[in-house]
């Protein structure tokens, strides 16, 4: 028995015979928030894709709380339901208004009381600073706020770790400040967090771990102080300094 | 008879008289008549649209649901099946004309003994017609929805179905509104078609009315105008359901949260 929550084993993921992971070893423990960076294409949404089994993994497996995930059924519904996925398109549900929107796993997939699904919905929508739009459709938000209800929706579902996909990609210069800083709060609650980003200063300050990913490889996986001031690795080092430049 | 027949039977057109006052005395004097049918029509194709666009909706979503390779092999086998069905039916109502798959149903099941009434059989031809074509629009209608909105609900937990019926078909029923709308008026006049096997519908009271008086050009002007009011009621409520469903364009601010921010 470990002490990671989630535990990834020798994954390997190919689409037809391009290989976009390449033999990925991490493990994430209650209460670190890691960030995985790295250029385009390099694997990092792949990667976490593949943890909540959104993209079935080529070979290797997801242990959750060391139990291997199934790609199918029950069990993989409930692994969902602890993990929960913040995506960089939102994928706020259309139909239905932001308050349906909290609403809907605890409602439809929890299956919980009334009541208790309303409270969840208000007290995340509170902490977000979306609760006065309960009643707009995502259609009608900005998407800082889209991404903040979609990050609300998340949390109602009390989930043990969160994912998120590069939450901050699709927004205008100006609402990636709000995003970052409701997640930054989820940092200092303790919620534990993997999260797929380019912003590297929010990585800097606020992860316990960073991950960078090159190729399809976990390059480089150290605390922040030493894998942004000392990179072990010249590839590493060679992308923060583009990344610094530019 | 009363007033009402005293005043419909008055003054049968002479030699001289134009088609409109044919058309009017046709209307008038079977008037009855043709009200049974209307009525008749509409219900053939309401009962067939609202069912066939049922059976559209579940054969959209078996041609759209996805089977993982790691399924139990039972619902692979199941589910592969199902889709062959699926596909063999459609092909059939939508390769062979509706007239022919009418007077098939009824006579074949007449002669293999199943008393059928010309109306179940006219409301049965019009469900599996409906049902091949919706299919298929469904089935884009699925498809326009965005791919993420699926990934939204599994990700939460949800299972393909619970993604289907909470999320994905909600949004896939707006977008076939208006095809829904051209499928009902086009019902509405396919019904027509089923005078072959004896359904008293409009066109067949058109032909026995307008066969009394040898005015068929003045009988079936009638029909004509009974079936343009149909429709453009149809398409104006159609048009009133998308608005309906479109939503509000405003929304609230829910003030009570306002100083929690």
């Amino acid at each position: 028995m470990s002490d990671a929550i989630i535990k990834v084993e020798s994954l390997r993921k190919s689409f037809g015979d391009h290989e976009v992971l390449k033999k990925i070893d991490f493990e994430i423990k209650k209460g670190e928030v890691i960030c995985i960076i790295g250029s385009s294409g390099s694997g990092k949404s792949t990667l976490l894709r593949c943890i909540n089994h959104l993209e079935t993994p080529t070979e290797g497996e997801i242990l959750f709380h060391d139990v291997p995930i199934k790609n199918t059924g029950r069990a993989l519904s409930e692994y969902r339901t602890k993990v929960g996925m913040v995506f960089q398109s939102f994928n706020l549900f259309n139909n239905m208004t932001v308050f349906d929107n909290c609403m809907s796993g605890t409602k439809k997939v929890l299956h919980l009381e009334k009541e208790e699904c309303k409270s969840r919905a208000i007290t995340h929508l509170k902490q977000v600073g979306m609760a006065p739009y309960i009643h707009a459709k995502p259609s009608q938000l900005s998407g800082g706020q889209k991404q903040r209800v979609a990050i609300a929706r998340a949390l109602c579902m009390n989930p043990e770790v969160l994912l998120f996909d590069e939450p901050t990609s699709a927004l205008d210069p100006e609402m990636v400040g709000e995003v970052l800083n409701v997640m930054k709060k989820l940092a200092s609650e303790g919620l534990t967090m993997i999260i797929v980003t380019h912003e590297m200063e929010f990585a800097k300050n606020v992860s316990t771990r960073t991950i960078f990913m090159d190729d399809g490889y976990v390059v480089e996986d150290d605390i922040p102080q030493n894998l942004f001031t000392n990179p072990k690795n010249p590839r590493t080092r060679e992308f923060l300094k583009r990344y610094m430049e530019s | 008879m009363g007033e009402m027949g005293i005043l419909l039977a008055a003054a049968t057109p002479g030699a001289e008289s134009g088609s409109l006052e044919w058309a009017v005395f046709i209307a008038q004097k079977y008037a009855g008549m043709f009200l049974n049918a209307t009525w008749t029509t509409l219900y053939v194709a309401v009962i067939g649209t609202i069912v066939g666009f049922l059976l559209g909706f579940l054969v959209g979503v078996i041609n759209t649901s996805q089977v993982h390779p790691e399924d139990f092999i039972l619902k692979r086998i199941f589910s592969k099946i199902l889709r062959v069905i699926v596909m063999i039916y459609m092909e059939i109502f939508r390769d062979t004309p509706m007239i022919v798959q009418g007077m098939i149903i009824y006579y074949g099941l007449r002669q293999s003994n199943v008393e059928i009434a010309p109306v179940v059989a006219g409301i049965l031809v019009t469900v599996l017609n409906t049902g091949a074509y919706m299919g298929e629009t469904v089935r884009a209608g699925i498809n326009s929805v965005d791919k993420g909105q699926e990934e939204g609900a599994l990700a939460m937990g949800m299972s393909h179905v619970g993604a289907m019926i909470h999320v994905i078909l909600p949004q896939a029923f707006r977008n076939v509104i208006p095809e829904m709308g051209n499928t009902f008026v086009n019902n509405l006049k396919m019904t027509s078609v089923l005078n072959v096997i004896g359904v008293s519908e409009l066109f067949l009271m058109a032909k026995t009315a307008g066969g009394s008086y040898y005015k068929y050009y003045e009988s079936y002007l009638v029909i004509a105008a009974i079936y343009l009011v149909l429709c453009f009621i149809f398409n104006r409520l159609f048009a009133l359901l998308e608005k309906k469903l479109e939503g509000k364009s405003d929304y609230v601010l829910a003030t009570e949260y306002l100083d929690n921010e």
